[in-house]
């Protein structure tokens, strides 16, 4: 466990000076602080809009930098040979995917932090609300948010165990886009009486491989009050089980992959 | 007196004896006209052990650090299959600094990555410490400084010397704080690595190679890129390995290091080992100059072959190859009433050997 701890407080070093992450964040930031100002173009609830928007972008921008983070992990080590190094040491090949990837979750985990700190004084300043009890319930989003991108991580770090960075940007992007919009789709897919059954047939088929990263946007009951999970606690717990089984799935495939891979 | 050289050592004669002497053509075999001389040559090198491996297969050979047996790596490319290392038989011995020589895309680096269990040999076998590649158990025992190597460079030096200890359990900060001593960075280590100078790269390069204090080191072109100082720094750290019985594998373009430091080398061209063995054995084929004050006449005596004689100022230049022995020359000028004004060995360098192995394969 030392080892992959090692590697692991290595890649938030890493990550957290990687200049383009910093900038994704720090234009997520920067929306964040303006957001209040932009709900003058909207003729909507204010609290509503800015819930809304401010979350919104809390996810776009935590997805780019999972994706921007993951893709280029592994393809670096062994560019840069720093992979030699370490695999000549007594570190197993699952150990360094293993580490990168908590490294990975952990500096995701730190900027997503970071941006949940600022809606929060975002909103405490601009909707003066001072109370904790207020401010709490749109701490769950982030929450969720950041299993939702440990997820994605996870499918951009399998990805880059066998394909280049490139090409693992379109296909981590694509999954997650599928992932997020699949859901609501398949069920107009399955209810609807004139799609056949062959096309149902391989709706489930989708909706069963990818990952359904819609099952994490909480923002809903946020946005809209009179919307209310029927067991929050419940749908947290296996929610984020998901995101751990799933998580499993792909560490697991990205050692099997990477262990075979000649670096 | 000289240790390297021709030395005058009288009343010596035939009780000491080496390999080169015993090679010389003898009185009997080979008459010559001139009397028994009384020096030898002496070499300048120390002797390492004889090779005592065997390659028959099974179990690698006690004693061998390295040893591989028709280690084959193949890659599919648009054309066919090539093989990148083609069946090399390596064998390298412990305590020794073993050289591996080649041009660009020879399959120097595919063979150490292959040692070192970072990719897979197609076909053969390869055992590092007598165990078979892959296994990593061994990799407390070994060590690899990779060409050009890039560290982490928000780190301090001391903080990649304590990420690298951590691979192998090591929590010793006086153990990382000795090896920045021993590779002259110990006023450095607060520093971050975008802060270091290539030759401090490299000596922290080869610091953590050494936190394990490993029995074998390979080290991929340890001086490529460096100023002379640091050049002559990182060789003197290898020659101190050896002095500490570790065992060096060197991957180098750097000919006048490997030839001053190597034990013994292999040289692999196209995937295939074209020559392996000690130095000596490998830079014999060198020449003699021998320079005399005797008459004219004299030359019409020396009937070795591949002799070439001239007169320069007056005095007499023989240019002969060092496997006959120049004792019979030296003693006909002698014995003619001349005088040996020089005895001068010219060895072939291993850039020669290198440029010759190297041109006779390419197509």
């Amino acid at each position: 466990m030392k080892t992959i701890f090692s590697i692991a407080a290595t890649t938030v070093g890493e990550a957290i000076r990687r200049k383009v992450l910093l900038v994704i964040l720090l234009i997520g930031l920067l929306f964040l602080v303006v957001a209040p100002a932009l709900n003058i173009l909207t003729a909507r609830q204010e609290r509503t809009v800015l819930v809304g928007l401010t979350l919104g972008v809390i996810q776009l921008t935590s997805a780019l930098i999972a994706i921007m983070l993951t893709v280029y992990m592994v393809p670096n080590e062994i560019e840069r040979r720093t992979i030699y190094t370490i695999l000549s040491k007594p570190v197993q090949r699952w150990q360094f995917l293993v580490g990168k990837y908590l490294g990975a979750v952990a500096a995701l985990g730190m900027m997503i932090g970071f941006m949940t700190i600022v809606l929060l004084i975002t909103f405490a300043l601009s909707q003066n609300e001072r109370h904790l009890a207020n401010l709490a319930p749109l701490i769950k989003a982030p929450v969720m948010n950041f299993f939702q991108m440990s997820l994605l991580s996870a499918v951009a770090l399998m990805f880059s165990t066998f394909v280049s960075p490139l090409v693992n940007i379109f296909l981590s992007s694509g999954i997650y886009m599928l992932g997020t919009l699949f859901s609501p789709l398949f069920q107009t897919l399955v209810e609807a009486p004139s799609v056949n059954n062959v096309t149902k047939l391989f709706a489930r088929i989708i909706h069963f491989v990818l990952p359904n990263f819609s099952n994490f946007n909480v923002q809903n009951p946020l946005i809209n009050p009179g919307q209310v999970l029927v067991d929050e606690r419940l749908y947290f717990i296996t929610t984020i089980g998901y995101a751990f089984l799933y998580i499993g799935i792909l560490l697991v495939t990205a050692v099997l992959i990477f262990d075979r891979r000649e670096v | 007196m000289a240790e390297f050289g021709w030395v005058w050592l009288k009343g010596t004669e035939g009780n000491q004896s080496d390999g080169r002497d015993s090679q010389a053509p003898s009185k009997s075999s080979n008459p010559q006209p001139y009397p028994a001389a009384p020096y030898r040559y002496t070499s300048p090198r120390i002797h390492t052990a004889p090779c005592t491996g065997t390659l028959l297969g099974g179990a690698p050979t006690l004693g061998a650090a390295i040893e591989t047996r028709k280690l084959t790596k193949s890659y599919k490319r648009p054309g066919g299959v090539t093989n990148v290392v083609d069946g090399i038989d390596l064998h390298v011995e412990e305590g020794e600094i073993f050289g591996f020589l080649g041009p660009n895309g020879a399959g120097k680096t595919t063979t150490i990555k292959i040692l070192l269990g970072i990719i897979y040999q197609t076909a053969g076998e390869a055992f590092v410490l007598d165990k078979e590649v892959g296994d990593t158990a061994i990799h407390h025992l070994i060590s690899y400084l990779p060409e050009k190597p890039y560290y982490y460079e928000h780190m301090t030096g001391m903080e990649i010397l304590k990420f690298y200890a951590s691979l192998f359990g090591i929590k010793d900060e006086a153990k990382c704080q000795s090896l920045l001593e021993k590779v002259n960075l110990a006023s450095d280590g607060h520093k971050t690595i975008s802060q270091y100078s290539k030759g401090m790269q490299q000596r922290i390069g080869l610091a953590q190679s050494l936190l394990n204090d490993p029995k074998l080191l390979f080290l991929d072109e340890p001086t490529g890129g460096l100023d002379p100082i640091a050049h002559i720094e990182i060789r003197d750290l290898i020659l101190q390995f050896r002095e500490e019985g570790k065992t060096v594998f060197i991957s180098s373009h750097e000919l006048s290091d490997v030839e001053r430091i190597c034990d013994r080398v292999a040289i692999i061209n196209k995937g295939k080992i074209e020559k392996q063995g000690r130095l000596e054995d490998l830079l014999a084929g060198g020449r003699y100059e021998i320079t005399a004050d005797v008459s004219e006449d004299f030359s019409s005596k020396i009937k070795e072959a591949d002799t070439h004689v001239s007169w320069k100022n007056g005095r007499l230049i023989v240019d002969m190859p060092d496997s006959i022995s120049p004792n019979a020359i030296v003693e006909g000028v002698l014995g003619a009433k001349g005088s040996i004004l020089s005895v001068i060995p010219r060895r072939k360098r291993l850039e020669d050997l290198f440029v010759e192995t190297v041109r006779n394969v390419q197509p």
